[in-house]
């Protein structure tokens, strides 16, 4: 039997001011699934994402990311080798002068050769849609570059799971289409935050609903987004396309 | 509001050819020669020096002045207050005594500023920040300062942008910055909403960098290639420099 890519077993989460940001969350990916999590603002969506890849830490045993366990100091210095986030906001994330330098961060980080960080960034930015962006200044690009950059960088590092976090926001409709192709031919592990439920249909046969902390749902996209009774409880609509 | 912060492509010239490490290093050296001139006429080929570079530099003149003028700015002061505080020799005009000692000194001290500010912006603008920036990395400074530098600039643009969405939501509020308790407090909380806004920006600054691996250490993909002509360079300016300050201490003292 293959390990799950992400399995997560109770997890709970209370910030420092006592805040229940996540509370007995379970649910297992398999390699290879495209998996959303919708749900209202404030449901805990970010927070889980920032406790798989390690950035918020919590109790040992509750998550485990392609076998590494988040909570332990010496499994979270390998997770950038698998998982990479992409952040809300890009800005959040293009922090190098150059693109072609802030692709290649990971992988330098990573220990890769300047000759290895060189060719992951063209193969990156050719993935994601942009060629010969690499001398440009990460401030100047437009929204829809700059969701891409940042989706460059993780790339990079060829993560086995990839965490988005809302990629649409901030997008036109044309850098959301063109988002949601370059995301779909990606290989690997997804895993989709989003209000976007267009794109989740889209993109995810599987959809996890998350609510002030508390996994309320987890099954196939059309059903549980075409359920309007579910959706309106957890501050949800059905999408116009599931819409009699 | 048009911001001043912009990235600038750097135009082709001799000094932007010039490696960033080597100029750096002959920058830095002239920069303290220069600050160790005593004499007028010392510190008077120096800032002739400095706008040689400049020219040589080829920036734009709607760059460089505004830049320049706020080094005068600084330096001119000095040539100001200086006649009227030294004694010695000098002038009477009126009631007021003019020290000659004091006027010198003051345009020494004119003269080594701007040359100081002429070799700065041509430190700055000859190469991308991060280029230089790097360079001062290969020459032994540490990562973790560089990369707070590079952050610091990268961010600047991205808090410049907030603070403009900032001025443009209170602007269509009616909010027009005048000098009552009502203008002054409007600020404050702007200011601190930036300051929030920042410290925020800066926390998802750093889980993305830890996200992405980073444990602190500086690594780059830009690579510097000594030529002859970099070593020549450097050589020229700091011998230049040697050749002012041992007139200006030995000849001059």
């Amino acid at each position: 039997m293959t390990q799950p890519a992400l399995r997560v077993s109770s997890l709970a989460h209370r910030y420092s001011d006592g805040r229940v940001a996540l509370e007995g969350v379970s649910f297992a990916v398999e390699p290879g699934e495209c998996v959303a999590i919708v749900g209202p603002n404030g449901a805990g969506k970010t927070t889980l994402f920032m406790r798989l890849c390690g950035v918020l830490s919590g109790a040992p045993g509750q998550a485990s990311v392609c076998g590494l366990d988040p909570a332990v100091a010496a499994s979270r210095k390998k997770l950038p080798h698998v998982v990479g986030v992409v952040f809300q906001n890009p800005d959040d994330q293009l922090f190098s002068p150059t693109v072609e330098e802030d692709v290649a961060f990971g992988p330098l980080n990573t220990g890769a050769t300047v000759e290895e960080a060189k060719a992951r960034v063209v193969e990156a930015l050719n993935c994601v849609g942009l060629p010969g962006a690499g001398d440009r200044v990460p401030f100047q690009l437009s929204g829809g570059e700059k969701r891409r950059a940042a989706l460059a960088g993780v790339l990079a590092m060829h993560p086995a799971v990839l965490l988005l976090d809302e990629p649409s926001m901030f997008l036109d409709p044309r850098g959301r289409r063109e988002l949601i192709a370059t995301v779909r031919a990606l290989p690997g592990t997804k895993l989709i935050a989003t209000h976007d439920l267009d794109l989740v249909l889209d993109l995810c046969p599987r959809t996890l609903v998350l609510d002030a902390g508390h996994l309320a749902a987890d099954g196939p996209t059309e059903k549980l987004l075409a359920d309007i009774e579910l959706m309106e409880r957890h501050g949800l609509e059905v999408p116009y396309r599931l819409r009699g | 509001m048009t911001l001043a912060l912009r990235y600038r492509p750097v135009p082709p010239s001799p000094l932007a050819r010039w490696d960033a490490r080597w100029k750096l290093a002959a920058t830095m050296l002239a920069v303290f020669g220069i600050a160790a001139l005593d004499h007028l006429a010392p510190a008077a080929v120096a800032l002739a020096l400095g706008f040689v570079l400049l020219l040589l530099s080829r920036l734009p003149r709607t760059w460089l002045l505004p830049r320049l003028f706020i080094f005068l700015l600084a330096a001119a002061p000095f040539l100001f207050v200086l006649p009227f505080t030294l004694g010695g020799d000098g002038w009477h005009v009126g009631p007021v005594h003019v020290s000659r000692r004091g006027l010198i000194a003051g345009a020494a001290v004119l003269c080594r500023g701007m040359a100081i500010g002429c070799l700065a912006l041509v430190l700055v603008g000859t190469a991308p920040l991060h280029h230089t920036l790097t360079a001062a990395h290969k020459l032994k400074l540490p990562g973790l300062l560089v990369q707070l530098a590079l952050l610091a600039y990268r961010y600047a643009f991205v808090l410049a942008e907030e603070f403009r969405r900032l001025r443009v939501a209170m602007r269509t509020r009616g909010f027009r910055v005048t000098a009552t308790r009502h203008g002054y407090r409007a600020l404050g909380h702007a200011t601190g909403a930036l300051l929030v806004r920042g410290a925020d920006r800066a926390e998802n600054v750093a889980a993305a960098m830890r996200c992405r691996g980073f444990d602190g250490t500086f690594h780059t993909l830009t690579a510097f290639r000594t030529r002859a002509a970099d070593m020549i360079a450097f050589a020229a300016l700091v011998a230049a420099v040697v050749a002012l300050v041992l007139w200006d201490r030995l000849v001059l003292s």
